[in-house]
């Protein structure tokens, strides 16, 4: 290391990944060599890179306080920096960190021997590299965010626009907020019922939700309607027509119904969904505390329609019971208003118990999903599994 | 906040860098020490052969080494501040963020030299 070279011509990175056998070039550092922390380099699979650089629709989100995470149209990554001990002399292409005239001359004292030899410049000794993970999306702060001020009926009846949009959330403000990708973003907002408003996105109040519910159940008895046929151009008519607007109407169904594939033309059907009503009036009744079993089921029943299937396995994630001495009580413990990252998962339901068996605890972790680790992988993880004998059930307990 | 990724590179032409990886630091005489490094020669990267091995001299020093494909390519980025609003030229100057990020390049080959150097004796 012992000359300085002049303003002889650069080649970029091609001279070194194309080199002709028997032959040789000299590796110099760039007139503009420096630190560069404005470069970062990012691994990433080769499958992701059409979405980089054809599609453009890679995007990095999070708040200030928040890693940041990378996501795709379809996935969310978490973003980890991994330092290397090795030098790696990084080589540009010629036509990027051109020399202006200025700094062509900068160093007068150059010594360069004028033997053809082609030269190579190093712009950066890169510190490291950037590595993807792929995370689960982090939508428990869309559930908050949307939480913050549901749409209810006195909202619905005040016919003026609002100025005060404290609370409401836009798309693109979800975008900015939530780090999730667009399509785990719309997975999170259909999961939690929501619909757009006026151009924001909402959840509607249960208590409204329970009242244009009956409604509807009341209209199906009047017009001797078949919950496995509602016709949504009817339904909404009548649910309109006893006050609740259009857009409500039609979310109704969507919530408590899925929709019945039909050859007619121009003809929405929707069944109602057994599972989704009862789950809806065991959350109405036991939002006052818990009750015996026998008064609960009791009082469900009575409030299922008639002609409707429902059994009580259908609140599995939705209702826990407890024995005292020969009575049962049911309460409401819903896996909806559980944290979805695994750790404050299994925290809580460790609180809520400190043993639970498999049938149990099953519905309180099927959904969650961790890329790259199983089922089973969770539970080793979190759990501290005990079983007194080979064929008793398995008790879970916190690690 | 959200930072879009851009690719100014044009897609499948994204021009490729190189890396020539070695062990450890690249250090400077003790008499160099203080000055600027820019133009400063390293060394000789030579290819003896057809064979896909390479050797890098630096003062006395040989490194002996090979071109490896990484396993998985890494994609250069430039963080970029917008140009103002009101200049012209910029596309979308009403919701344009702090900072954005540019696609310049792609890696996918570099030149390893993960053994120890060898002196080389002068004879």
């Amino acid at each position: 290391m012992e000359q300085q070279l002049g303003s002889s011509s650069f080649q970029g990175p091609e001279a070194v990944l194309n080199m002709q056998p028997s032959s040789s070039i000299g590796i110099a550092y760039h007139p503009l060599f420096g630190s560069h922390p404005d470069l970062i380099l990012l691994e990433l699979d080769d499958k992701l890179l059409p979405d980089l650089l054809l599609h453009q629709r890679v995007s990095l989100r999070g708040q200030p306080d928040e890693d940041a995470v990378l996501c795709t149209q379809s996935k969310t990554y978490a973003i980890k920096f991994v330092g290397t001990s090795n030098s790696a002399l990084l080589v540009p292409p010629s036509h990027l960190y051109q020399l202006s005239q200025n700094s062509q001359h900068q160093e007068p004292d150059t010594i360069i021997p004028d033997d053809g030899k082609l030269i190579v410049p190093i712009i950066q000794v890169a510190p490291g590299n950037m590595e993807l993970l792929e995370v689960a999306p982090r939508l428990d702060k869309l559930k908050l965010l949307l939480s913050q001020k549901p749409y209810s009926y006195e909202e619905a009846l005040e016919d003026m626009e609002k100025d005060d949009k404290t609370g409401l959330y836009r798309w693109p403000d979800l975008v900015d907020m939530v780090q999730a990708s667009n399509g785990e973003l719309e997975n999170g907002l259909m999961a939690l019922s929501a619909l757009e408003i006026d151009g924001y996105w909402r959840i509607v109040d249960e208590e409204y939700m329970d009242m244009i519910l009956r409604m509807l159940l009341q209209n199906s008895i009047l017009n001797e309607w078949s919950l496995d046929e509602l016709d949504e151009d009817e339904v909404v008519s009548v649910l309109v027509a006893d006050g609740f607007p259009c857009n409500i109407a039609r979310h109704c169904l969507h919530v408590y119904g899925s929709k019945v594939v039909d050859g007619t033309v121009g003809r929405n059907a929707w069944r109602l969904d057994a599972r989704r009503v009862g789950v809806h009036f065991a959350r109405a009744i036991l939002r006052s505390g818990k009750m015996k079993m026998d008064n609960f089921m009791e009082e469900w029943l009575r409030k299922i329609p008639e002609g409707m299937n429902v059994s009580f396995s259908m609140l599995e994630g939705e209702v826990l019971t407890d024995k005292f001495g020969v009575e049962t009580w049911v309460y409401a413990f819903r896996v909806s208003s559980l944290p979805s990252t695994p750790a404050e998962r299994f925290a809580m339901l460790f609180r809520e118990r400190s043993r639970w068996e498999w049938k149990d605890l099953e519905p309180y972790i099927r959904d969650l999903k961790v890329p790259g680790l199983s089922s089973e992988g969770l539970l080793l993880k979190y759990t501290r599994r005990t079983q007194p004998t080979a064929d008793a059930e398995p008790v879970f307990s916190a690690r | 906040m959200q930072i879009q990724v851009k690719c100014s590179c044009g897609g499948e032409k994204c021009p490729e860098w190189a890396i020539i990886e070695l062990q450890g630091v690249v250090e400077v005489q003790p008499w160099y020490e203080g000055r600027p490094l820019h133009n400063l020669q390293i060394g000789t990267l030579c290819r003896p052969s057809s064979q896909e091995n390479y050797t890098l001299t630096i003062g006395y020093h040989e490194l002996t080494g090979s071109k490896v494909t990484l396993k998985k390519p890494l994609v250069v980025l430039q963080k970029v501040k917008p140009t103002p609003p009101g200049t012209p030229n910029t596309s979308n100057p009403s919701s344009s963020p702090q900072v954005e990020l540019d696609v310049v390049g792609i890696i996918r080959h570099k030149i390893l030299f993960k053994t120890r150097p060898k002196a080389l004796i002068s004879s």
